[in-house]
């Protein structure tokens, strides 16, 4: 019998271009010490530290565990380091979350982070391998023929992805951790440089330094936090090869796998009725129609409706990316635990301003790599 | 038919960027002004190089917890280098030591200029040679020498 997990400290960092007023110990440190005040707790209450991180070439800092160890205080305890690329922030939350299930340990403490003004994210994953061919310079030129695809495949009106980052953008202002601080409209954002075609720089990612943190234990110290913990009802992990001809980039069959894993666990049948809010790693912004739809929160070739008529706004009947998302803020490293902790902190009821009124059921989703890793959570405000 | 195992060389090479952050930014700042600092923990210790937390409880040591120390010291430990390799601080045979500064409780790795190997031993007293042109880094700590040598 599998113990309950509960969310009981959640921190972040303000996100920015450049936090270069903080080495990368200090960035860590700094949402980690709002965790455990959150948690109502010191580093000596602390069992074991679980630490994630996009690739080590993006700073070229080889094993940050190492590095970090001290500053999250881990001398003497377990620490682990995860990588699964763009979604490691889900997975590392859920590698931490799974110790506390399984009884290891009681107070887990879990980190991530990028620090990307000291980095070189573009060309780390631009690397010319001999024998192996080529990723272009950026995940913005691998992505753009996907959604291309997507585009033609379900012949969808060419505007849902502008639709999307005046969203998500607006919401952002709302978020004081939030990277970017800006109002767009409609023209703003269609009229902003093409990057990628049809990928604009405004439904695009900023480069951020951030960190995110999360205290998680197990029932025993539930009550600890300054509020009632998010409690986890579901967890799932998926994999799929970066490149092989069959596979489907439009509409991941991992992706799907996950969701109904996770669904399952957490008694979830129909999507956008039994969730009340989900918190979804788009870094541009056409990944919001084609994820409602991997996702079952739309029939496939429908997912941009829901955009379109305003169902995924914050006050929507089912809102998506409360905190302006990925859109808004991507530290790597930390966007799949942001999710995962706006999922947490909507259940709380401590996302201020971005709040959805009596939230009670969220999810937080990260996915990674070529969209071939996924990780995903469903959190309660009551105990599973 | 003969099986090959084919190779290419695969070189990676990028341009990084790094932040001191506000405690070590203070140490550097203050070698190129001559004046070697480090941090009080809670439990009374002074750390040099100075830390942003403190190693014992793990709580923020800010650029408050800053204290200045000696530019004189004793050596705690050292390891004679014969044969001085283009990156390291001096081009004559030289010592690595662990410097304990007056008033520090923790020990620098630095060079020691000391002419010979005879001339080291632990428990000497050594102080800080300066580099005439200090940027802000650790070389602007020259080097070390025996106390009293210039």
């Amino acid at each position: 019998m599998a113990n309950n997990v509960a969310v009981v400290g959640i921190g972040q960092t303000k996100h920015n271009t450049q936090r270069n007023e903080l080495s990368m110990p200090g960035l860590v440190r700094e949402a980690a010490t709002r965790a455990l005040e959150d948690a109502q707790m010191t580093w000596a209450d602390i069992d074991a530290v679980v630490i994630g991180k996009a690739p080590d070439t993006f700073e070229g800092v080889m094993m940050p565990e190492l590095f970090l160890a001290d500053a999250l205080g881990a001398p003497g305890k377990p620490m682990l380091r995860v990588h699964t690329a763009g979604s490691v922030g889900g997975s590392t939350a859920m590698v931490a979350a799974g110790l506390v299930k399984a009884g290891v340990h009681e107070r887990v403490l879990t980190v991530a982070y990028e620090k990307q003004s000291e980095s070189n994210a573009m060309w780390a994953l631009a690397m010319k391998i001999p024998f192996a061919p080529p990723l272009v310079a950026g995940a913005g030129g691998y992505f753009a023929p996907y959604v291309r695809a997507y585009i033609e495949r379900h012949d969808v009106p060419d505007d849902i992805g502008i639709k999307v980052a005046v969203k998500d953008t607006n919401n952002g202002v709302l978020n004081p951790y939030a990277h970017k601080q800006m109002t767009v409209t409609y023209d703003e954002v269609r009229d902003s440089m093409m990057l990628w075609d049809p990928i604009r720089f405004l439904e695009s990612c900023p480069s951020s330094d951030g960190a995110c943190a999360l205290v998680l234990t197990s029932e025993a110290h539930a009550a600890s936090g300054k509020l009632p913990p998010a409690w986890v009802h579901g967890m799932a992990w998926r994999s799929e090869p970066t490149m092989l001809a069959r596979q489907d980039k439009v509409n991941p069959r991992a992706g799907q796998e996950c969701a109904r894993d996770v669904y399952a666990q957490a008694g979830i049948t129909d999507p956008r009725r039994d969730i009340d809010c989900a918190e979804v790693y788009v870094p541009f912004s056409w990944f919001e129609p084609k994820w409602l739809e991997n996702l079952f929160f739309a029939p496939e070739g429908e997912g941009w409706k829901l955009t379109e008529s305003g169902a995924t706004s914050l006050d929507g009947d089912i809102p998506w990316n409360m905190s302006g998302g990925v859109i808004c803020s991507n530290p790597i490293g930390a966007s799949g635990m942001l999710r995962f902790a706006e999922a947490a902190m909507q259940v709380r009821g401590q996302a201020g301003a971005h709040q959805v009124d009596g939230a009670a059921t969220a999810l937080g989703h990260a996915y990674g790599g070529g969209s071939q890793f996924f990780a995903m959570w469903i959190v309660r405000n009551t105990k599973p | 038919m003969t099986e090959h195992s084919l190779t290419a060389s695969h070189v990676v090479e990028y341009d990084y960027t790094r932040s001191l952050g506000p405690v070590l930014s203070h140490f550097v700042t203050g070698l190129r002004d001559r004046v070697v600092r480090g941090t009080r923990t809670k439990s009374g210790r002074v750390i040099v190089p100075p830390l942003e937390f403190d190693p014992d409880t793990y709580e923020d040591l800010g650029a408050d917890a800053l204290v200045d120390v000696g530019e004189a010291g004793v050596v705690t430990s050292w390891a004679w280098v014969h044969e001085p390799r283009p990156s390291h601080p001096l081009d004559q045979p030289f010592a690595w030591v662990l410097v304990q500064l007056d008033g520090a409780d923790t020990p620098l790795l630095h060079a020691l200029d000391a002419g010979g190997e005879d001339a080291v031993s632990t428990g000497m007293r050594v102080q800080v040679r300066w580099a005439q042109d200090r940027v802000g880094g650790i070389r602007d700590i020259a080097c070390f020498e025996p106390e009293g040598a210039s």
